[in-house]
């Protein structure tokens, strides 16, 4: 029999959902909706029910490989009832021992951090989990962790304040006191492979990638979901019943990152923040965009195969990896196959994925000597917000002439494309605000962006023409470091 | 007065406990609201069959228009809403039917199965397109002094343009909500997050066909308001009571947060013209503005909102002839309506262009401008309206903040800066706000409160503001314990309930301290004379010699005579002492503003009972090519008279200026040709996040500046600090101007997202 329930700790006791007959919630409840459900967790709060403002912050305790819990803020509204089966659910009621507020509390207390006080919960919870990362946290830390907190009243200023002092001086709190316990019960949850059914429903939660792909043979129309930030919104926002899915957030296999000499593999579900984490010095374009990629509490669930698969015009990931040359690792029952990722994404959201295939990996070839990556994005707000338009440059240069030169863009077409024509022209010329500003005519037979909510077709080409010069300067910038 | 008091939801707010309507644990049987809208702008219901819907498993009621036992109309001033669809459809979001069910979900499956017949008309969705077929909401008001038009035929120089500012929305965090419950002989008690629960009651009273003793409203605490709940919660509660009367079960609506942004109104966006005559020193000698407003479908506060555009268009400067029009305009979209500033903002917008257009004319920095046409002391401090300005600030502000942001210094710093740099250029403006403190219209300004003192010495005080994070509440308490002398854990400001303070005014215009404050002293005034006459009395019997009334004070927890220890009592022996003498302990406040008058017809008057004043200083970096730019450094130096809370008040001051960045920045709303929104949800429509805020932000309060008249001398705050969002405004445009030297004025209107920027820019390269 496979499972059918989940364990989970919430406020320090394991709770227990079976999928039985008389289960009325459904495995695609979210967090959030079963938190507000219960008499006493009200805290907890919908701003938005889509990502976008923090209000529904919790933390999510787990055991790491090396049995040590990790402490990470994720958002509530987008996260399915089974993805939190193993671990430990930290909610704003829980953090009080009593009448003694945790330091987080105390400090949004006394630095008059809070108006109306309906974003609080949520700032408290990505406060909190700063305050469990170890090590001390810069002004950068602060802004990263609470980018995804939105607050209409205070301006922010008293809530950075607030964040200042609290964590300068990070000590123990209840949940160090309680931390042997916490992984000794977090430990004898089962973790074998589950389903969850109900009468309209099959959610599939595999632990073995082998497992998943004889689910994918088996039921080619499955739904996949990883991080869920994409998925989790045809529930939120589009009422959508998700008939059949199989869920990979539990294959401990599909989330690692490996370095070799030739380059790094990177496991589908590895989160986005621990690869902007550990790819920072090794390739700094991917890890420039994946900060200003959503937010901190979507960049812990949100993974690279799933921004991959997407195949969104907009996927930040996309013009980046392309730009590395990445390749995208496809398994299926039968085998596995390499395709290069500019071949995989075919048009707008469509792949080269077969019904039975699933991402297993993304290598990325190590960057080549002498040869400038970078990528830019434009947005209305610098966090949490998708592109405007980006773009992302591989180029060698050689005695001052562009040598070769890859050009890719988002928002721009409804796909990640080339910049053919402006690659064209650029081949062979010098390196020069000049030639760039030339180039910029040929973007034109390149591209015909839309006009939509985020921007008109006209600014869109003027961006894409000024990321040329903006390469440019970063390009300069860039040798005087050196 | 102890000013560093925390807010009094605080510790509830960090653990999650302060409770909003949302969080409230409901009856067992309570049913969940829903709303069925209409999917086009402009149209004819011609019919419709619910049968399917209401045979849907689950599902309580389905109503329509026939439905509602009372009058169908929910406008609030002007009474032009239906409250549910009859025929006429006039946006998208319009309520059409509401459906009460056991869940969403149940709720939404009936909704599908509603069909209906709709015949689709031409909307109409700008200002522009509102002009040319002339659907002008009411006739155009005129505000002048002197003779515009010949002022300016004299002046030396005209400028002329015409500018935009956009549609804002509100973006409280918690979404509309109310819970009816249906009470014993047809009565309801609704908690709605409503900032005007007097008028939420009315509404409600009117569409249930009920008195308004039948209909209390309570509201505890809002989830952050900004205008957004001042009619337009009225909705939520009214459907909401429409259920719960016709179930007669408790019923729930929380609008999901596209809805809630698809069906409300916003800030009006606004299209105005001005021409502007100036010496050649800078001094503007004649003004003429006219101002379009994008009104919506419906009047909701739109003449009010253009009131105060007029009061604001002159902003801190004296013009001796002006000529100020209002128009608004009726449109296809949900209908416009309050939001913090209400129509000041986008009033002031136009000055502030007016003074940038006759600096880069000149040649001259914007900043000495502004100093040479400010109002003065004893000339030139009238304003269009026939106000006097008194206490006027503007000088001493100037003179402070001038030197602690070492304006002059920086500006010629950031010019240096220009010279050399080309992708990246900064920018740097100082901007003013002289702002009126009182609803323009003069009978909203009153108040009621109640207090109770019970025999334990505790207090409870009533009044008929609503705390929507400002820190009424607290305020109230800080009142109370000065004047009581009772500590804060002893007084409870209770939610706010239209059985206990009826027939209120919104809260509003900045004004809940002002006015509740008064009516929360006028009560404790009241307790305290009955309090001291007794104890006079009483103490010259024991004493033997005579104690006057004057002479008793309350302080920490005591009542006493000064320098007499044996003339004390704790504050709680003391009302002891009255109950047993049986003396009422319980007292009613009320407060209307004094010597508030204006005329209509004229528009002449004293709408307001004081100004407040400020400036700002921002200097921003802009990058040319993708028109992404950082705030350097704020530097605010703000008037909230003698503070009753200052961290409450740089909170709000702080607030105000980062929403007023928003508007001024990256808050866009679009709308197809067919009036549908763009920007419905978070996805697309940006507010500003933590890292947008200045890098350096320095807010001070102006020091030592006593307000005559009010409420321990304080002066409100919600609203004025908005304007100071100008400064980056400018500043980003400085920056702009400076890729082309500043020899051509940018195209450059609000808001001035990045996609606008480096359209203008790339305008000027063109010129
Ligand atoms: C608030 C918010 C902000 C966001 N900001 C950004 C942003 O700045 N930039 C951006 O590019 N995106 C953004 N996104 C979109 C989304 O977060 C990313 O696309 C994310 O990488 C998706 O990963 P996931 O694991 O959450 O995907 P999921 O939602 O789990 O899945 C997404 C898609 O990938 C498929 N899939 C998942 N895993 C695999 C696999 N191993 N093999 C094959 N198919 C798979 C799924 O079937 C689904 O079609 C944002 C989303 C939200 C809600
Ligand atoms: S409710 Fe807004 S992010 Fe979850
Ligand atoms: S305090 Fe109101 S939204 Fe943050």
């Amino acid at each position: 029999m496979q499972r059918n329930y989940i364990e989970f700790l919430l406020d320090e006791s394991l709770h227990k959902i079976s999928w039985d007959s008389n289960q009325k919630l459904k495995p695609t409840t979210t967090l959030l909706q079963y938190l507000r459900s219960l008499p006493n967790h009200k805290g907890t709060k919908e701003g938005c029910a889509e990502g976008d403002c923090g209000a529904c912050t919790v933390v999510v305790a787990t055991l790491n490989n090396q049995n040590q819990l990790s402490y990470k803020a994720v958002n509530s509204c987008l996260i399915f009832l089974p993805q939190i089966h193993g671990k430990q659910i930290i909610t704003v009621e829980n953090l009080s021992q009593g009448q003694r507020l945790h330091p987080v509390q105390l400090s949004m207390v006394s630095m008059d951090a809070s108006q109306c006080g309906f974003c609080t919960p949520g700032f408290i919870m990505s406060l909190f989990a700063l305050y469990k990362e170890p090590g001390t946290s810069t002004d950068k830390d602060i802004q990263y962790a609470l980018a995804g907190n939105l607050c209409r009243c205070t301006g922010y200023q008293s809530i950075l304040n607030a964040a200042r002092v609290a964590l300068k001086n990070k000590g123990r709190d209840k949940f160090s006191e309680k931390e042997a316990e916490t992984i000794e019960l977090l430990k004898q949850i089962n973790r074998e492979p589950a389903l969850f059914s109900t009468e309209q429903q099959h959610y599939f939660q595999p632990t073995h990638c082998s497992d998943a792909l004889e689910l994918k043979q088996k039921y080619s129309n499955a739904l996949l979901i990883s991080g869920n930030s994409d998925i989790g919104l045809k529930v939120t926002k589009k009422n959508e019943l998700l008939p059949l899915i199989i869920d990979l957030s539990e294959i401990q296999e599909l989330n690692k990152i490996i370095a070799l000499p030739q380059g790094v593999y990177i496991g589908s579900n590895t989160s986005l923040n621990q690869i902007k984490n550990e790819l920072k010095e090794s390739y700094p374009a991917l890890h420039k965009i994946l900060a200003v990629f959503g937010s901190k509490q979507i960049r812990e669930v949100a993974t690279l195969g799933g921004n991959i698969s997407s195949a969104s015009p907009i996927g930040d990931t996309l013009p980046v990896l392309m730009a590395y040359n990445a390749q995208v690792i496809l398994r299926s029952v039968s085998g596995k196959r390499n395709l290069m990722l500019s071949d995989f994404i075919t048009s707008y959201r469509k792949t080269q994925l077969r019904p039975d295939e699933i991402i297993e990996q993304v290598f990325i070839p190590k960057p080549e000597e002498n040869r400038f990556y970078d990528v830019e994005k434009i947005s209305k707000r610098t966090d949490l917000d998708i592109s405007t338009v980006s773009a992302a440059l591989q180029l060698k240069i050689e005695n001052k002439q562009i040598k070769s030169i890859q050009l890719y863009f988002g928002g721009m077409a409804s796909y990640t494309q080339t910049a053919n024509h402006t690659q064209d022209f650029l081949k062979g010329k010098p390196w020069t605000i000049d030639t760039l500003t030339q180039a910029g005519a040929y973007l034109e037979k390149d591209f015909a962006p839309i006009s939509d909510a985020r921007a008109q077709a006209e600014g869109r080409m003027l961006f894409a023409k000024n990321l040329l010069l903006k390469f440019w300067q970063n390009h300069q910038k860039n040798q005087h470091h050196d | 007065m102890t000013k560093k008091v925390v807010h009094e939801s605080s510790s509830m707010h960090v653990t999650g406990k302060a409770q909003y309507i949302d969080d409230m644990l409901l009856p067992e049987n309570a049913l969940t609201g829903y709303v069925v809208t209409s999917q086009i702008a402009h149209g004819r219901l011609m019919g419709f069959n619910l049968d399917e819907a209401k045979n849907t498993p689950g599902v309580h009621a389905v109503l329509c228009y026939r439905d509602i036992p009372g009058t169908n109309q929910m406008g609030a001033i002007a009474h032009d809403e239906t409250t549910l669809v009859e025929h006429t459809i006039q946006f998208i979001g319009q309520a059409l039917f509401l459906i009460a069910a056991v869940d969403e979900e149940t709720a939404k499956l009936a909704a599908s199965k509603i069909t209906t017949e709709i015949e689709e008309l031409e909307p109409v969705v700008t200002i522009e397109q509102a002009m040319e077929k002339g659907l002008q909401l009411n006739p155009p008001v005129v505000m002048q002094r002197g003779d515009c038009e010949s002022a300016l035929a004299q002046s030396q120089q005209v400028i002329e343009a015409t500018i935009t500012s956009g549609a804002q929305e509100h973006w409280y965090l918690e979404t509309q909500v109310a819970v009816a419950q249906p009470l014993e002989l047809n009565d309801m008690k609704v908690y709605s997050s409503t900032q005007h629960p007097t008028e939420t009651q009315a509404l409600i009273a009117e569409a249930l066909y009920i008195g308004r003793h039948q209909v209390e409203v309570e509201t505890r605490r809002l989830g952050g308001a900004f205008g957004g709940k001042e009619t337009q919660a009225n909705m939520v509660a009214i459907w909401a009571s429409l259920l719960a009367q016709a179930t007669q079960r408790t019923v729930k609506i929380r609008l999901f947060r596209d809805d809630d942004q698809q069906m409300t109104g916003k800030r009006h966006p606004f299209l105005t013209k001005f021409k502007v005559g100036f010496t050649k020193e800078g001094k503007i000698t004649a003004y003429r503005v006219s101002f379009n407003a994008n009104a919506g479908y419906s009047t909701d506060l739109s003449m009010a909102i253009l009131a105060r555009a007029r009061t604001h268009a002159e902003n801190a400067y004296f013009i001796p002839d002006i000529y100020i029009e209002s128009t608004a305009w009726r449109t296809n979209l949900p209908s416009n309506t309050a939001f913090r500033g209400f129509g000041g903002p986008q009033g002031i917008h136009a000055i502030e262009e007016a003074i940038e257009r006759i600096a880069q004319f000149l040649g001259k920095d914007a900043a000495e401008i502004r100093y040479l046409n400010f109002y003065q002391k004893e000339i030139n401090n009238t304003t269009p309206y026939g106000e006097l300005i008194e206490n006027n600030h503007l000088e001493t502000i100037w003179n402070k903040i001038t030197k602690t942001s070492d304006y002059t210094k920086r500006k010629s710093q950031v010019d240096a800066f220009n010279q050399t740099s080309q992708f990246v250029k900064r920018g740097i403006s100082l901007t003013p706000v002289k702002f009126g403190i009182s609803f323009n219209t003069p009978f909203l300004n009153q108040a009621g409160a109640l207090v109770n003192i019970y025999t334990d010495g505790s207090v409870v005080v009533h009044h008929g503001g609503i705390e929507m994070g400002q820190g009424l509440y607290t305020k109230m308490a800080q009142v109370v314990s000065e004047e009581l002398g009772v500590p804060f854990d002893k007084i409870r400001v209770v939610a706010t309930s239209t059985q206990n303070i009826p027939n209120t005014s919104a809260t509003a215009a900045s004004s809940g301290t002002d006015l509740n404050g008064m009516a929360v002293k006028n009560a404790t005034d009241q307790l305290k004379d009955r309090i001291s006459k007794f104890l006079a009395t009483y103490w010259t019997n024991e004493s033997k010699h005579t104690i006057n009334q004057e002479d008793i004070l309350f302080e920490n927890n005591d009542v006493l005579v000064a320098n007499q220890p044996e003339l004390q009592l704790s504050f709680t022996e003391t009302v002891n002492l009255l109950y047993q003498n049986r003396i009422n302990l319980s007292a009613r406040g009320f407060y209307s503003t004094p010597n508030l008058y204006f005329d209509k017809a004229t528009q002449q008057g004293r709408p307001f009972h004081y100004f407040v004043f400020g400036m700002a200083v921002s200097e921003v970096e802009l990058d040319v090519l993708t028109g992404k730019h950082r705030i350097l450094q704020t530097d605010i130096l703000h008037d909230t008279g003698l503070s009753i809370n200052e961290n409450l008040d740089i909170g709000q001051i702080e607030g105000a200026f980062i929403q007023g960045l928003g508007w001024c920045t990256t808050e866009e709303i679009k709308w197809d040709n067919k009036g549908r929104m763009l920007n419905h949800s978070p996805d697309t429509y940006k507010i500003p996040g933590i890292r947008d805020i200045p890098e350096i932000f320095r807010v001070s309060l102006l020091d030592n500046a006593p307000n005559p008249n009010t409420i321990k001398q304080s002066k409100a705050v919600g609203e004025p600090p908005f304007i100071h969002a100008f400064s980056v405004f400018f500043a980003i445009k400085y920056a702009v101007a400076a890729v082309k030297n500043h020899k051509v004025y940018p195209e450059l209107n609000i808001p001035a997202t990045h996609e606008k920027i480096v359209m203008a820019i790339e305008k000027l390269k063109q010129e």
